[in-house]
């Protein structure tokens, strides 16, 4: 079903249906929820249990151009009566949600979340992974404010500002976009000239972006938010990585040794800007320790987090942190329990998890913007700004500097 | 955005090469009217990048124009010169067009520095064919004359061009946004799997 008059698409040539995610948000999704008429019926609703991702591109169609990626309406269905979890399994597969939910932002504040999805074909736990990725988009909820998680120091402010008139749970509606992951391949520079090379019939349409992406490294285009989500993990990880190496002594170690088997992919995945060839990075003195009080439980997890950097293994560690804390990762969103371990965000270990925060969003800003993004910069520097605001530690935050 | 103006929000001018080529290019060379007629003609001296705001078509981050082929991109304060192989734009099996990449340079040929400004300019391929000039980096046209009204013989002369800051990318909105995986979602895409081996040795 593409708009169209008397049959005829009423997409004038070189428009594109591809809305922001505010469009999407801020015009159709809180129209459909208002049951308000949209006009041209461009975005349909669609039974998620009933679509294959390789029939919403004929099901979804608008117009008649090329087209990348494809939008519907859709109601979420719970799995359990009583739970909150989300059935998003179809004949021959399920869509699995990975990563964390990230949240979207207008000129103002938050209006939304954003949940990634892929799509694998089989059943779970077996299922074959495919290239089908889904940006599931929901009006925001104000549960989602609650979440310690999501109160990062980069996020607190905006998220208590958006939580004031947040509507809550917005009747089950989401809307989707669905696209086909490109594998990564490096377009070579060339000034924008590699644009038009893209192999496959879909693609042309996009050749100045692409000419323009390539000139500025692909990889690190949308690295705006990793920070956060690091942060996040940071969060969740120190926590995990508690229960998980229980005895101090040698639990680095270990945890290593199990981590680094996992270690491989994430080269693999981050390609030539793998963090093996990081500098060395400095680390926080434990001196930063003695003017704060920390309780002893989080006062030695503070220490355990800077262990290693004496031993030069402090990026390994973070990687551990990021690897472990996924490996024990509730699925989907799970809410972190409220026990004594939370050192990261303990009012006694405030100063202590910033400056150690801290210290790690620069290795992950490193890690993951090498020499790039100026996005991932400007968090950081927030962040500092903010980290700084509630420790006394200001001189050693000053060499987060990049 | 001219005639499109009624479309409801998310629609925006995001044309292919192919398009540019048979839908704009084609039918201004060919004296019918564009549908819709939304890329003006900038038909004089060229003007710097930055100064087609409000002269051009603007879609995001890039501005569509058309002009005639020369031989001379000079502007008031710089120049446009090629840097790489031209690429053909095919249509139906056939070669349509050809699509010239060109660079931004500031100042004097002797003492220029390169910008970040492209420019995409697009060219008819006669009955598919590429025209003989072109696999020189000689000129594809020779004289600026005017429309005798004979569309064949004129097509050539016309092309349509896009210019972009190519370190703007990330800021035009609804080209790549939500259309690529962050990094970190590649990392956690890539966990996922060893989730499940983790689980199966379990």
């Amino acid at each position: 079903m593409s708009i169209s008059v008397n049959g005829q698409s009423c997409v004038p040539p070189g428009f594109r249906f591809h809305p922001t995610e505010e469009e999407l948000l801020n015009y159709y999704l809180r129209k459909k929820v208002a049951s308000q008429q949209i006009d041209l019926d461009v975005i349909r609703d669609v039974d998620l249990n009933k679509l294959e991702p390789w029939d919403i591109q004929e099901k979804c169609k608008i117009g008649s151009g090329p087209q990348n990626d494809w939008y519907f309406f859709s109601h979420k269905d719970k799995k359990y009566p009583t739970g909150t979890r989300t059935n998003r399994a179809t004949a021959a597969g399920f869509w699995k949600a990975t990563g964390r939910d990230k949240a979207i932002y207008n000129a103002v504040k938050r209006i939304g979340m954003r949940k990634t999805l892929v799509f694998y074909k089989g059943r779970a736990p077996h299922g074959q992974k495919s290239d089908w990725i889904m940006h599931e988009y929901r009006l925001e909820d104000a549960s989602s404010a609650a979440d310690p998680a999501a109160v990062t120091a980069a996020a607190a402010a905006a998220a208590a500002a958006a939580s004031s008139d947040a509507a809550g749970q917005e009747d089950g509606w989401v809307v989707c976009r669905v696209f086909k992951k490109k594998h990564q391949h490096k377009e070579s520079g060339g000034g924008g000239g590699g644009g038009g090379k893209h192999g496959g019939g879909g693609e042309h349409g996009h050749s100045g972006k692409a000419a323009a992406a390539a000139q500025q490294g692909l990889h690190y285009s949308s690295s705006d938010d990793a920070l956060d989500q690091i942060l996040q993990y940071m969060g969740r990880s120190c926590k995990q990585e508690h229960e998980l190496l229980s005895p101090p002594q040698g639990a680095a170690g270990s945890g290593r040794a199990a981590a680094s088997r996992y270690l491989r992919p994430i080269d693999t995945v981050l390609g030539g800007h793998g963090f093996m060839k990081l500098p060395p990075l400095e680390s926080p003195s434990a001196a930063a320790l003695t003017d704060t009080t920390p309780r002893s439980s989080a006062g030695g997890d503070a220490a355990h987090l800077r262990g290693g950097s004496g031993s030069g293994i402090t990026d390994w560690a973070m990687m551990d942190r990021l690897v472990a804390s996924h490996l024990n990762g509730q699925p989907d969103g799970g809410v972190a329990p409220a026990d004594d371990h939370q050192l990261c965000f303990d009012d006694g270990a405030e100063d202590a998890a910033d400056c150690g925060l801290a210290f790690y969003s620069a290795a992950a800003s490193r890690l993951l913007g090498g020499g790039s993004g100026s996005g991932s910069d400007d968090d950081l520097w927030s962040f500092a700004r903010s980290a700084a605001a509630t420790s006394s530690s200001t001189e050693r935050l000053s060499h987060v500097s990049l | 955005m001219g005639g499109a103006s009624e479309l409801p929000p998310g629609f925006h001018f995001f044309p292919s090469d192919e398009e540019l080529v048979v839908h704009f290019l084609r039918r201004k060379a060919s004296l019918l009217p564009c549908q819709p007629d939304i890329v003006p003609t900038l038909l004089l001296n060229r003007y710097d990048p930055w100064e087609l705001n409000g002269k051009a078509l603007q879609a995001g981050d890039q501005w569509y124009f058309f002009s005639h082929a020369t031989q001379r991109r000079v502007t008031p304060n710089g120049y446009w010169s090629s840097i790489c192989a031209d690429e053909t734009v095919r249509s139906g099996g056939c070669n349509v067009g050809l699509k010239k990449t060109l660079a931004f340079s500031i100042g004097e040929p002797s003492e220029a520095i390169e910008t970040n400004w492209i420019m995409h300019e697009y060219h008819l391929l006669l009955d598919g064919r590429k025209e003989s000039s072109s696999s020189t980096s000689t000129s594809s046209s020779r004289k600026s004359h005017k429309n005798k009204g004979h569309p064949n013989t004129e097509s050539k002369d016309w092309v349509i061009c896009r210019v972009f800051d190519s370190t703007r990318g990330s800021q035009v909105g609804f080209h790549e946004e939500g259309m690529e995986l962050s990094c970190l979602d590649e990392v956690f895409l890539s966990l996922d799997d060893y989730d499940e081996v983790s689980l199966s040795n379990n």
